[in-house]
């Protein structure tokens, strides 16, 4: 069974639009979502939560079409955290681990209070005197707090510093061990994302240009650093894109396009992206 | 929809205090303008509670719960409905007490037509609020605040007796209830049509 499925979504605003996106995670898999501000992202996840009501296409969770009623039951399979969408400013831990106490059925009071005491957050203190880091840390808390089999996270590790961001991203990997349980993650630090997923989903101005396995995309991909001449000479379908330095030459290339005699580099995802956006060929 | 009441309790909590010790003022009064006053601003505290929402944009992370549509707008009119309850409630046990003083007994018909007016009000501005939000609704409350205030006037004028003793006249007495009634059945239904479309 696939974790999220939607096929063909089209969903317009005007002057922006989702189009045509078809996206699979499987059951198990960890799914980054990547795309620059404003191409997507938050959309798409608004799309699968059935928050928002596509012009068309189909969307499935956990096996269920978001638009039937029996998806309210599913909801109480994920767990969510959004970029900036919290609870009511005058509202403490406490009072937040009470209120989801009765809205989830498998809420789990005595994991909440760990992950508090884990996240070093204070349980009586308003939620406007919490700076970014620790809303998404409380956030983060609930999210996990009810049992979920899916996690869907937007932008859930940013503001957060790089020990707290380390400590979350470890636990979203023990979450991963139980074979039923996925995450899709959208983020910008693509560092994280590297670390963390097994796939890498990737939306441009709301079109999905890519989503690949990580591993594929990494055997597959590798920079090549050589003179403007050397570049030129490779055969087309090798160059992805490139860019000029001005004393050398990057690209990024297809290995099984390469001529064995270049040595070509390992190419990480962030190298991937940066070229397919913005490296037009220009052999 | 307990969990969301709930939310709105805490969140109108420190409001809760201060409408507790504005009721017991205004009841001491023991004037029907001071109840009707009372009751209508219990009915307005639900618009605190969406204000909040707004603020920290609750309505994007409630979408993504297991919450309905309609246990997220029905909850607001729970709420109008419990914060105008309460305000009786504490009216009423207040009249009692300075009635023991006075030799006076509650208003009974005058708090129950207050109470009619306040389910009227919110009937009117809560499919507003929900689809505009709480700033552009503002308007639409002023008005709707202002009407109140005339009808309640003018209801006074009609009911009061020389004795100064509340009647409300029989037209008027099946019809108030009745129009707070068919404004529920009409206002709840549009609300959640009108909350949807925001998205």
């Amino acid at each position: 069974m696939n974790a999220i499925e939607l096929s063909h979504i089209s969903k317009s605003f005007g002057s922006f639009a989702i189009q045509d996106l078809n996206l699979t995670i499987p059951c198990g898999t960890i799914c980054g979502l990547v795309g620059e501000n404003g191409a997507g992202k938050s959309t798409t996840i608004r799309l699968i939560m059935n928050a928002l009501q596509p012009d068309s296409g189909t969307a499935f969770v956990q096996g269920v079409d978001v638009s039937s009623p029996e998806f309210q039951q599913v909801k109480e399979d994920i767990g969510v955290v959004l970029d900036e969408a919290y609870f009511p400013e005058v509202l403490t831990p406490v009072q937040v681990g009470k209120v989801m106490a009765t809205t989830y059925r498998r809420w789990d009071q005595k994991q909440y209070t760990d992950f508090l005491q884990r996240f070093d957050l204070p349980e009586k203190k308003a939620f406007k005197d919490f700076s970014r880091g620790m809303k998404m840390k409380l956030a983060i808390a609930i999210a996990l707090s009810h049992h979920p089999k899916l996690l869907i996270l937007d932008e859930a590790t940013s503001g957060l510093d790089p020990i707290v961001r380390d400590e979350v991203l470890e636990i979203f990997n023990e979450f991963t061990r139980e074979e039923d349980h996925s995450i899709l993650l959208s983020s910008h630090i693509v560092s994280d994302l590297e670390k963390l997923c097994d796939y890498i989903a990737f939306i441009h101005q709301g079109r999905l240009l890519f989503c690949e396995e990580k591993d594929q995309m990494l055997e597959t991909y590798g920079i090549f650093t050589g003179t403007a001449e050397q570049v030129q000479s490779l055969q087309e379908e090798a160059v992805v894109g490139c860019e000029n330095s001005g004393y050398s030459m990057r690209a990024l290339v297809r290995r099984d396009e390469m001529p064995a005699s270049l040595e070509v580099e390992r190419a990480s995802i962030e190298d991937i992206i940066l070229f397919m956006v913005k490296g037009a060929k220009q052999k | 929809m307990k969990a969301l009441l709930l939310k709105d309790c805490y969140v109108l909590w420190k409001q809760m205090r201060i409408f507790v010790v504005l009721v017991l003022v205004f009841t001491a009064i023991n004037n029907s303008f001071y109840s009707l006053f009372a009751v209508v601003w219990a009915s307005m505290l639900p618009y605190t509670a969406i204000a909040y929402d707004e603020r920290s944009h609750w309505d994007q992370y409630a979408a993504m719960m297991p919450y309905s549509t309609r246990d997220l707008v029905l909850s607001k009119y729970v709420l109008g409905w419990l914060c105008m309850t309460a305000a009786i409630a504490l009216c009423l046990v207040c009249q009692f007490v300075l009635g023991i003083i006075n030799h006076t007994s509650p208003d009974y018909a005058s708090i129950t037509t207050c109470l009619f007016i306040g389910i009227i009000a919110i009937d009117i501005t809560l499919p507003l609020v929900l689809r505009l939000g709480v700033e552009r609704g503002r308007m639409a409350l002023m008005l709707v605040i202002f009407g109140v205030a005339i009808l309640g006037g003018l209801v006074a004028e009609i009911s009061f007796g020389d004795g100064g003793s509340f009647s409300l006249p029989l037209p008027l007495a099946v019809l108030i209830p009745a129009v707070s009634v068919v404004g529920t059945i009409i206002s709840i239904p549009l609300s959640m049509k009108l909350y949807q479309s925001r998205s």
